[in-house]
């Protein structure tokens, strides 16, 4: 009877952890736009050129609007299954991290961790999907009203999935702080409504990503090198070309640009699932799906690749070497 | 002389096909009133956390009847059809967007909708009593009213959601 009893229970997670895409982070990040017009922000001399960059930990310590907004925007979209990655929490955690990373050693040799350029620069505030938001309480006479635009925004095929823009209806009695929930509830909807159009293409044509193929600068031969994969002797960007084409929903990628040296690989549309060797349902990510592009090369042309990962929805393969 | 004949042909034309453009029987009217896509609805500002609120309109015989249509309709334009924008709230769009859901699933709605009805669970406010004035116009053969509503539209969302009529947001991850 336990038998039976542990097996239903083993076949009950299975089928919970069965079928289910990876979920894309969602983070509110105020626009440019906004931060820069009200004075958040941080200028410096980039070789001679003054460059202004938003400061998000001013703009998130001192105006209560934009934690107001955020706040509600978070209430709504956890409401709808999607609870927000929160960027001033985001920001301080990697303060903290960094402050770890350089405090700890070990305590048997007291080594520091490995820590390389690029690691240091990935340590940055990330989300797949980005709520880029702007608003401005606006007045006419007596009376305020709200301008408000949010995109959603892929953070890596850079396109806008979502997104809402209008003023609201102008009024002298209510506050600022009114206005700007009104404005939040307004357009929630209709923004989620975009969301919601994108999840149903990701998961009817694959989830759209970027892939960049590169060469290591030592490797000796190039993308336009000649190799032979079943007697059929083609360039390199060829063969990837072919299991592209095989290896992606209905086909479906684009070529953007590309020499002998790098493919940039934009528009392709990678399922959203597959079943593993183990007969088992998996996620699949860019990640995973450039790892079976590397295998594929190995397998076959006994080339050794690194897989560098820029995020959910972009993966760069750099080809020669590790 | 055969472009006199082809302008007398034209006008004749026009005269015959006129009445089967314009006029609207009594039996085509009688369907208008009764389609289930012919909802009017007008917004009249942002509702609530989780609510819309707006103006709309019923058909009926006796002005309690059409006040029950208008009822009807506010959900079912929740569901099927969104609520256009204006008086300061953006549009909403459908609770459903999957095409032809009302055919699909019509077992579920013709229950739903049934004469007191799940429905009306998800109809929090209204100005009820007899509506007046320009909110009640007197037709042939029954009344168009207008009534203010305030639909709860989340709950109504999620109840879909939880029957499996409408789509998670979230669902396949």
């Amino acid at each position: 009877m336990k038998k039976y009893l542990l097996a239903a229970i083993g076949i009950l997670f299975a089928a919970l952890a069965m079928g289910q895409a990876k979920k894309p982070t969602i983070m509110v990040v105020p626009s440019d736009q906004f931060c820069i017009s009200r004075g958040y922000s941080m200028t410096f001399d980039n070789q001679g050129v003054k460059q202004t960059l938003p400061d998000y930990k001013a703009a998130l310590q001192s105006d209560p609007d934009l934690r107001l907004v955020i706040t509600k925007m978070g209430q709504i979209m956890a409401e709808r299954g999607f609870p927000l990655k929160d960027l001033e929490q985001e920001l301080k955690n990697i303060a903290q991290e960094s402050a770890e990373m350089a405090l700890l050693t070990s305590s048997s040799s007291g080594s520091e961790m490995a820590e390389s350029p690029i690691d240091m620069l990935k340590r940055t505030a990330k989300a797949d999907i980005i709520m880029d938001l702007d608003f401005e309480v606006k007045k006419k006479g007596p009376q305020k009203y709200i301008v408000f635009n949010l995109k959603g925004l892929d953070a890596y095929t850079s396109k806008q999935v979502s997104g809402v823009a209008g003023a609201g209806s102008p009024s002298s009695a209510a506050s600022a702080e009114l206005l700007l929930e009104e404005a939040v509830l307004s357009h929630m909807d209709n923004f989620n409504g975009g969301l919601m159009r994108h999840f149903e293409d990701m998961f009817a044509n694959g989830r759209e990503v970027k892939i960049m193929i590169r060469v290591w600068a030592n490797w000796g031969e190039n993308l336009e090198s000649y190799f032979t994969i079943n007697g059929d002797e083609k360039e390199l960007t060829e063969h990837i070309e072919d299991w592209l084409y095989d290896n992606t929903v209905q086909g479906r990628y684009s070529l953007s640009d590309g020499t002998e040296n790098f493919m940039k690989l934009e528009q392709v549309r990678i399922p959203m699932m597959r079943t593993d060797s183990k007969g088992r349902e998996r996620a699949v990510d860019t990640r995973s799906f450039v790892n079976d592009l590397n295998k594929y090369l190995r397998d076959n042309l006994e080339i050794t690749s690194k897989v560098y990962l820029r995020g959910l929805g972009e993966a760069w393969l750099i080809i020669g070497e590790k | 002389m055969k472009l006199y004949r082809f302008a007398l042909m034209a006008v004749l034309a026009f005269f015959v096909m006129l009445p089967s453009v314009n006029a609207q029987s009594r039996k085509e009217r009688k369907i208008l009133y009764n389609s289930q896509y012919n909802y009017e609805i007008e917004p009249i500002g942002v509702g609530q956390d989780g609510t819309k609120v707006f103006k709309v309109w019923g058909y009926g015989k006796k002005v309690e009847d059409a006040v029950m249509n208008a009822k009807e309709h506010a959900v079912a334009a929740c569901i099927f059809k969104g609520i256009p924008g204006g008086n300061g709230s953006a549009p909403t769009p459908p609770i459903i967007t999957e095409a032809n859901a009302e055919v699909k699933h019509a077992d579920y709605f013709e229950k739903f909708f049934e004469v007191g009805g799940k429905y009306l669970q998800f109809i929090a406010v209204t100005t009820d009593g007899e509506p007046a004035g320009q909110d009640r116009l007197k037709i042939k053969k029954g009344y168009k009213v207008a009534i203010y509503v305030q639909v709860m539209y989340d709950s109504l969302r999620k109840q879909l959601e939880a029957d499996g009529i409408a789509r998670r947001l979230d669902s396949g991850f």
